[in-house]
């Protein structure tokens, strides 16, 4: 892996704040994510994990702070725009359209028309090749998605997040409710999205997921950054510590 | 890294190729369950009627039936995309009788009768994109908000009228709902033309393939980049046109706009058609096939029961019973479809 510090960060969070009422969900969160890493997310519930998704990926606004892609400030104003700026995310629970087929899933939002008319056609090609590329095994792509196991949907929203180009790529929780095999899996497909140069950004509860795959771990607590850590050079127990608490330290 | 996701198709009851279906496998699996019970029950019921009287099947009878038949099928159709979106839409009535009257009482009011006809459509637009906006914008949901609007229009229209039908329009306009192009009458035709239009806008359209997006999981659409507001927006204004349209077509048929046509138990018999064609209530399911099948049932009822004599209050009997069980079919479908939900 390349020295980390040297390299700019794909996405920047400098000073983000997002308050839903009296409550303060995020409170000048500092965040990067680099090119060819991947940075889990992990804090208990309430710490703001999700509210901070969904900032970077333009489903909520930040009230106060800058997000960066690639060392400029964006001002993201919908899903779509932060989309079409590199960034992808896998939701935990909106993913995917179950009544739709896995083909018509990797594509909505972003159909591709031949004059007035979709291109069926065409999703059908480029949705068989890319998960060639991915390598990823699905013979018919007209099944729909509710047929399939929470893992393949899993590997689904992945394939379906990174097919448009994405730079960087956001998972909330991608193991939630996954077998073991299918963690395996899952994980696989992520290791090879950081092999590939994406900055990968995973939220988790899985702590033995977050310290067999990730390179940083950033802890989140009570919508603060409780601290950041290399995985290889910490220990569980100090992320736990962390996480409830028991350990403080000023963001890192 | 390879990673399988072999049993993808060990798990699905290998469904046979169908490369042109597209988003519509939902619709294939419905083609073959559940609108191949409506065409059973219909051909049932033609039997019968038959047997009860055999005028049932003369081609003056069966052009009667159809003529019936469009009316429910012009307005099912975007009431369709509606529903697949996840939608609602009980002002269906009140729209209905909201474009007869405008646009008869344009025409009375000397305005040339396709501005007429054009400014009643217009008029249910503004009502349908009303309906949408209030379910966007204040956030009322969809079967409130058209319930509301279905009370508000009526009402207006009644107060407009005074509640007395509009009548003394040209007869070009009353030869729209009337005429007969090689013995079947013309509203037959405009059924045949909007079936088609909606059903390539359903099937073959990124609004269709939205629809079924937004009403199968409304969050994921959402974040996926469609605009869902917009999205509504539009289908719900459609459906407002179009049930305009229907109310004017009628209008031209009985040379004459009752303020009080429509009303509940067009709006009813509409949800219901598409309903029991298998548009699923909760969204992202349906097609315009079955609806077509659904309206062409309530047709075969409604003339059926004349014909024979019975008292069309079986009708009703007759429409709750199968209503109900076409929306336990797609309880018991959705259970199986999406039984390994995580």
């Amino acid at each position: 892996m390349t020295d980390i510090t040297t390299a700019e960060p794909a996405l920047e969070l400098r000073g983000v704040s997002k308050r839903f009422g009296q409550v303060v969900a995020l409170d000048d969160i500092d965040l990067s994510a680099y090119p060819g890493e991947i940075l889990a997310i992990v804090g208990d519930n309430g710490a703001g994990k999700s509210t901070l998704i969904k900032v970077i990926s333009a489903v909520h606004r930040q009230d106060q702070g800058q997000v960066l892609i690639d060392g400029s400030e964006v001002s993201h104003f919908s899903p779509s725009d932060a989309r079409e700026s590199g960034i992808a995310t896998v939701f935990q629970d909106l993913a995917l359209v179950e009544c739709l087929d896995v083909s018509t899933n990797m594509f909505i939002g972003q159909l591709p028309k031949r004059g007035w008319f979709v291109d069926r056609k065409r999703m059908d090609r480029e949705t068989r090749q890319f998960l060639d590329e991915l390598n990823v095994t699905v013979k018919d792509i007209h099944t729909q998605i509710g047929m399939l196991s929470g893992g393949q949907r899993q590997i689904i929203a992945i394939a379906r997040a990174v097919r448009a180009g994405a730079r960087t790529v956001l998972l909330d929780e991608p193991t939630a409710a996954l077998g073991v095999r299918e963690t395996r899996h899952a994980a696989e497909m992520i290791t090879s999205l950081r092999d590939a140069g994406k900055a990968v950004i995973i939220v988790s509860h899985d702590m033995e997921f977050v310290f067999s795959y990730a390179d940083r771990v950033q802890v989140m607590r009570l919508g603060r950054v409780a601290g950041v850590r290399r995985v290889s050079e910490t220990t569980r127990d100090e992320v736990i510590a962390l996480i409830t608490g028991t350990k403080r330290e000023n963001a890192a | 890294m390879s990673t399988q996701v072999d049993d993808i198709v060990a798990r699905t009851p290998t469904p046979p190729k169908q490369s042109t279906g597209g988003g519509s496998f939902a619709g294939f699996v419905h083609r073959n369950t559940q609108l191949a019970g409506i065409v059973i029950v219909i051909a049932v019921l033609v039997v019968v009627f038959q047997i009860g009287n055999p005028i049932f099947l003369s081609f003056p009878n069966l052009m009667e039936l159809l003529r019936s038949g469009t009316l429910y099928f012009i307005i099912a159709c975007p009431a369709t995309i509606v529903l697949v979106s996840g939608g609602m839409d009980f002002s269906i009535g009140a729209v209905f009788a909201a474009g007869g009257v405008s646009a008869g009482m344009m025409m009375v009011a000397g305005v040339p009768w396709p501005l007429a006809v054009l400014g009643g459509i217009v008029i249910g637009a503004l009502i349908g994109v009303l309906n949408a906006s209030l379910s966007v914008y204040l956030k009322v949901p969809p079967l409130i908000a058209t319930l509301g609007v279905f009370f508000a229009v009526g009402g207006a229209i009644t107060v407009i009228t005074t509640g007395t039908t509009v009548y003394g329009f040209p007869s070009a306009f009353t030869d729209l709902g009337q005429g007969y192009l090689l013995g079947v009458p013309f509203a037959v035709y405009y059924a045949v033309i909007v079936g088609i239009v909606f059903w390539v806008l359903l099937e073959k359209t990124e609004l269709g393939y939205n629809a079924r997006a937004v009403g199968g999981n409304r969050a994921a659409a959402l974040a996926n980049g469609i605009r869902v507001s917009r999205h509504d927006l539009i289908v719900y204004g459609l459906a407002g046109a179009v049930t305009a349209f229907a109310g004017i077509l009628a209008a031209s048929r009985l040379s004459s706009a009752d303020p009080a046509a429509g009303g509940t138990s067009l709006t009813f018999q509409v949800v219901t058609a598409v309903i029991i064609g298998g548009t699923s209530l909760f969204g992202g399911i349906g097609t315009i096939g079955g609806s077509a099948l659904g309206a062409l049932l309530f047709a075969t009822i409604n003339n059926g029961l004349a014909v024979i004599n019975v008292n069309s209050l079986w009708q009703n009997i007759f429409v709750g019973t199968i209503l109900v069980v076409a929306v336990a079919i797609d309880q018991a479908r959705r259970r199986r479809q999406f039984r390994s939900r995580r």
